[in-house]
């Protein structure tokens, strides 16, 4: 086993120990858990980092991979997602003082990287003549980096509903007084989908200036291209209701969880329909 | 340098006698604690309980003696040994982490008491009544009460209606400092739940009463602003909370009023609470989006069910204080033998961070 | 016009064009994958006419799909000129009037609209009024806001201070930005041209949109060790226009040659069934031949020819043919004669050298014998797929782009801020300060802010 897969399958372990923790930390109110927690994720973050630094290493083994950053396959892709979803995470954590969330959140994570050991190859192939452009350091980072965000969105969002039901049953159990509040959940679930919209347009836009480079044209309807036009739209549908309509709470919540089905259908569904972005064609 | 307590509580003592010993004031408890020849000595006066730490006496004397004698001396003869308790050495050290963990409070688990603790430990330091063990005993004592709170359950859920719709409240807002709250009646209860959203420091109280007169002396009490009773409609607009605890016969909120409201509240959440009997609230309301009414019996509900889980914490509880108070003889032990030995973790325990942002 | 105005009607049809576009992605579309669409019409004919009736394989191209790009382009100009965004700053304290009159009623109602900001705060200060008043004033300048709408009146002072009131506008450069993309979109769809022009190694063709010629006088590709994975392909171009050379350039993907705005895209390669020569293995001596040239093997009565290459072999209705213009599966069909008398013909693969198929009269394939020769390498005529684009809207595109960025940083990376400040002597010489504010940013989070200003603001007016 390389290194770098065997680094992967210490980071996966970690993350899985994390997301246990978390849920230990849910059913048990102790800090300790969620001090333990957060180191552990902070060690698989780590883990995950020096995998990532040996695949870029047997990636630039291949002179014209030279300098890009080895995301052209499903494994690759894959792993960064969950690196930036716990990346992304520990951030907001940290300022926000929100670790009873790793529960919600870190579980997406762990299984986006689970899929990768588990499912696809984590074999290192050369670029296509296509994505030998600078851009592959750009375009696809920038567009998981906001994927990631929504993770962690949809995250609070599951977590607005579990706390919405238990406050409108009338008996809510200790975990409703160990979540944040409604309204502070519904105002994350808002700010970082704000963070993150701008992110993942300007990913799209990115996206057609390197078709434009690559192909001739900005947009060609590809159906990679489409449903990140889709994903788009339904957030900025889910900006409007809420900034305009005053739509919150759970309806909203609603709302942001089409949007992140719309993104998980982009980032892995779409592969079956594109022929130009799959991580399985030739590119 | 034995450590003696001896007090009374509500375990073992009437209330008149409790009041009696609540009512003496604390100057006049320490003049005569100095007069008495006991230093290093801290007491604690709450509704509940009165007693007295100490571990340092005049050369040859008895301990346990002179503090029975000293409670004798403070309210006359008329409290007989039943009414009181003495543990000396490791039992009392027992004794103050079970007390300052709640543990042998009357609601157990309650916080109030580790303030009360905090408060009188510094009370006495100012006044110079404690010595190095005293000290170290107290900052210890409010470590551990610190501690079995953040890691057992034994504080979880608050034990009182009014607390629960607090927290409730909190759990729907986050931080109050920015609710509003719209409390229709101005009897008993209405004042028991200001007084308890007061500590949660909501900005804006409106208080509507069918007779504004009561309305005014209740708003003058706690700095809330008085609403006519006909513009309550108008005001669900803008508040976040509602309760209500009229003696109508009929409902003074209906689905109505409050689906009218709801277009200008942009999908802010509504909590409104009923604990009038005939109810206050039409019951439909509660199936709207964004509005969460509990009943009383839903409070009532929530309360017996957090004692019931503060009950199942007690054994992990006395676990933590079991071992705090091994380590605390230890410590006495060591330094009656002349050695100098430190607590692992001096500092103070981190408090949930959840719990510490609601504060 | 209401029904425009109306952001839910907007929003509809954007589920309704998110809604198209996904249909869109399941059918396959003319203009990405024709042959996908040929196969669907050959599976469900009647499927095909009623789909192909609403257009929909070519789905982003109908002019319905592009009205409702054109409406929601209409609908958004609309929305943005009649909706205001609610804005709770709108709620005027009396700086904000120029109006004399106006001010005094405002003034006389001062209490009820600061009542209504969202946060509010008042002190005492020991300073005098005057110079409260400049005090307050430079402590909001030195936190970074500038102070306007100064007002003053026997009763007392008041101004406003702001921040960052660019934010106000990103909504509206954002949304700008979105027609300008669609409008070059339209310019792009009216004016523009895609062209596939395929070109033989060291051939020439004429454009069909512009009267140049395009020569490609070498092809050159490398594949990773091993594979038929290109790892780099590039053509040497020459762009004429008449005898005039008007430009030239070693092209390859993401690196096109530009000419006035018509660009030239390396976009794909491919072999198309002709070869400079093939070299086959007969019993250990090499024989290389060219196509369509017939060759007697030496010391044999035979006399071989090459004469039809299939880049990508495949067997279609029992009939040679090739999958794809990639060389995936070279092979190459031999006609062997003994002594003039021919043989039937014999295809022989360069990846599979054990594997011989025998083609019969009509057309159909057999397995074979493993002949005693073998394939050795192929050397085909490759021709470089140079696609030809021109987009007059790219200039529009950019701009639009540039300011899509502009407007969602600002709008949603940047917060407004606004203080409105009252001043009123108080007794004693005192002086009564009362603040309101609002933000574009969420409640708690300005409620730190707020609370630290203020609180800074405090001591700083009771410093003597």
């Amino acid at each position: 086993m390389s290194p770098e897969l065997m680094l992967t399958k210490a980071t996966l372990a970690a993350y899985l120990g994390a997301v246990t923790l978390s849920f230990v930390y849910l059913a048990y109110k102790d800090e300790k858990w969620n001090r333990w927690m957060l180191n552990l994720l902070g060690v698989g973050i780590a883990l995950h980092l020096a995998a990532f630094g040996f695949r870029i290493h047997s990636f630039w083994q291949i002179p014209e991979n030279r300098y890009f950053l080895p995301i052209n396959t499903f494994f690759g892709a894959l792993s960064y997602l969950a690196l930036a979803v716990c990346g992304a995470f520990f951030v907001i954590e940290s300022r926000h003082r929100l670790g009873i969330l790793g529960a919600f959140v870190l579980p997406w994570a762990s299984l986006s990287l689970g899929i990768a050991v588990c499912a696809a190859s984590p074999e290192i192939s050369g670029l296509a003549p296509a994505l030998q452009s600078y851009w592959i350091n750009i375009h696809p980072m920038v567009l998981m980096t906001s994927y990631a965000a929504f993770g962690n969105a949809f995250g609070v969002g599951v977590a607005l509903l579990v706390q919405e039901h238990q406050i409108k049953s009338r008996k809510p159990i200790a975990l409703c007084y160990r979540l944040p509040s409604i309204e502070e959940l519904d105002n994350l679930n808002y700010r970082i989908i704000v963070m993150a919209f701008p992110i993942l347009t300007i990913g799209i836009i990115m996206g057609g200036v390197w078709a434009e480079n690559a192909w001739g044209r900005f947009w060609g309807w590809d159906p990679k291209e489409t449903w990140a036009l889709i994903t788009a739209l339904v957030y900025a549908g889910y900006l409007h209701m809420r900034y305009m309509m005053g739509l919150r709470g759970k309806k909203a919540v609603y709302v942001s969880m089409l949007g992140f089905a719309c993104v998980v259908f982009t980032f892995a569904g779409v592969n079956f329909l594109s022929e130009l972005h799959g991580y399985l064609s030739k590119g | 340098m034995q450590i003696v307590v001896a007090g009374l509580s509500h375990k073992t003592a009437e209330l008149a006698l409790r009041e009696k010993f609540a009512l003496l004031a604390r100057s006049e408890v320490a003049r005569k604690i100095k007069a008495a020849q006991v230093s290093d000595a801290v007491f604690l006066s709450t509704c509940n309980r009165f007693e007295i730490y100490a571990c340092g006496f005049s050369n040859g004397a008895d301990g346990p003696d002179v503090l029975l004698r000293f409670f004798e001396d403070l309210i006359g003869k008329n409290s007989s040994k039943e009414d009181l308790y003495l543990y000396s050495g490791s039992e009392a050290v027992a004794h103050l982490l079970k007390v300052a963990s709640g543990l042998d409070s009357l609601v157990v688990g309650e916080t109030e008491i580790l303030g009360q603790v905090k408060e009188s430990y510094e009370w006495a330091k100012n006044e110079g009544l404690t010595g190095k063990i005293g000290n170290i005993l107290f900052q210890r004592a409010l470590y551990v009460g610190k501690k079995v709170r953040s890691e057992t359950g034994i504080s979880v859920g608050q034990t009182s209606v009014a607390s629960v719709a607090v927290e409730l409240a909190q759990s729907i807002f986050g931080n109050l400092s920015e609710s509003s709250v719209l409390v229709l009646g101005a009897g008993q209860m209405a004042e028991i739940m200001i007084r308890h959203l007061a500590t949660q420091k909501a900005p804006k109280i409106l208080i509507s009463n069918r007779t504004r007169e009561r309305a005014e002396a209740l708003a003058r009490n706690f700095k809330a602003a008085v609403l006519p009773w006909e513009n309550r409609g108008e005001a669900l607009q803008e508040v976040d909370i509602v309760l209500s605890s009229t003696g109508s016969p009929e409902p003074v909120v209906t689905k109505e009023m409050v689906e009218k409201s709801l277009k200008n509240r942009r999908g802010r959440s509504l909590f409104m609470v009923d604990i009038a009997m005939p109810r206050d609230i039409e019951e439909e309301i509660h199936s709207l989006e964004h509005v969460y009414l509990y009943r009383l019996e839903d409070l009532e509900h929530i309360v017996a069910k957090n004692l019931e889980g503060r009950a199942a914490e007690i054994s992990k509880a006395k676990e933590i204080i079991e071992s705090k108070t091994g380590e605390i003889s230890e410590w006495l032990k060591a330094l009656k033998e002349g050695r100098e030995v430190s607590f692992k973790h001096s500092s103070r325990p981190k408090m949930p961070r959840t719990e510490s942002a609601r504060k | 016009m209401k029904l425009f105005r109306s952001i839910r009607f907007n929003i509809i049809l954007g589920a309704l064009i998110a809604l198209l576009s996904a249909v869109g992605t399941f059918l396959p579309q003319t203009s990405t994958s024709p042959d996908k669409v040929e196969f669907y019409r050959l599976l469900h004919p009647l499927g095909f006419k009623i789909l192909n009736f609403f257009g929909a394989f070519n789905l982003y191209q109908t002019w319905w799909f592009m009205g409702l790009l054109g409406l929601m382009a209409f609908d958004i100009i609309i929305c943005k000129l009649w909706n205001k965004p609610p804005d709770i700053s709108a709620t005027a304290l009396p700086p904000e009037n120029t109006n004399e009159e106006e001010i005094e009623k405002h003034w006389s109602q001062r209490e009820e609209a600061l009542r209504l900001k969202p946060f509010q705060s008042s002190m005492d200060s020991s300073l005098a009024f005057d110079e409260a008043f400049t005090k307050a004033r430079a402590f909001f300048e030195r936190a970074g806001y500038a102070v306007h709408d100064e007002f003053h009146s026997p009763a007392g002072a008041a101004f406003l201070a702001t921040k960052h009131r660019l934010q106000r506008w990103g909504s509206y450069i954002a949304h700008i930005a979105l027609v300008v993309i669609l409008i070059g979109a339209f310019i792009n769809a009216l004016y523009g041209f895609v062209e596939m022009a395929p070109v033989m190694e060291g051939t020439t063709v004429a454009m069909k949109r512009r009267p140049w010629t395009l020569s490609v006088d070498k092809f050159t590709v490398h594949f990773y060790h091993g594979t038929f994975q290109p790892s780099l392909f590039s053509s040497v171009l020459r762009v004429k226009a008449g005898d005039k050379l008007i430009g030239a350039k070693t092209i390859r993907v993401n690196h096109p040659l530009d000419i006035h705005g018509v660009r030239f895209y390396q976009a794909s390669w491919g072999a198309a069934g002709m070869f400079r020569s093939v070299t086959l293995n007969l019993a250990g001596s090499f024989l290389t031949l060219r196509q369509r040239v017939p060759k007697k093997v030496p010391g044999s009565p035979f006399s071989v020819e090459a004469d039809v290459l299939m880049p990508d072999f495949t067997v279609a209705n029992g009939h040679a043919d090739t999958a794809s213009l990639d060389l995936k599966n070279p092979a190459v069909r031999f006609l062997f004669s003994i002594e003039g008398k021919p043989t039937p013909p014999l295809w022989l693969f360069a990846l599979y050298p054990k594997v011989c198929l025998k083609e019969n009269p009509d057309g159909t394939l057999l397995h074979a014998e493993a002949p005693p020769f073998s394939l050795v390498s192929v050397d085909p005529v490759l021709f470089s797929g140079i696609q030809v684009a021109y987009d007059p809207g790219y200039p529009w595109v950019v701009t639009g782009v540039l300011l899509w960025v502009l407007g969602l940083v600002l709008l949603f990376y940047f917060h407004r801020r606004r203080f409105w400040a009252l001043l009123e002597p108080g007794q004693n010489g005192k002086t009564k300060i009362s603040i309101g504010a609002w933000s574009s940013r969420g409640g708690r989070d300005f409620e730190k802010e707020f609370n630290r200003l203020t609180g800074e603001m405090k001591s700083h007016l009771d410093f003597k």
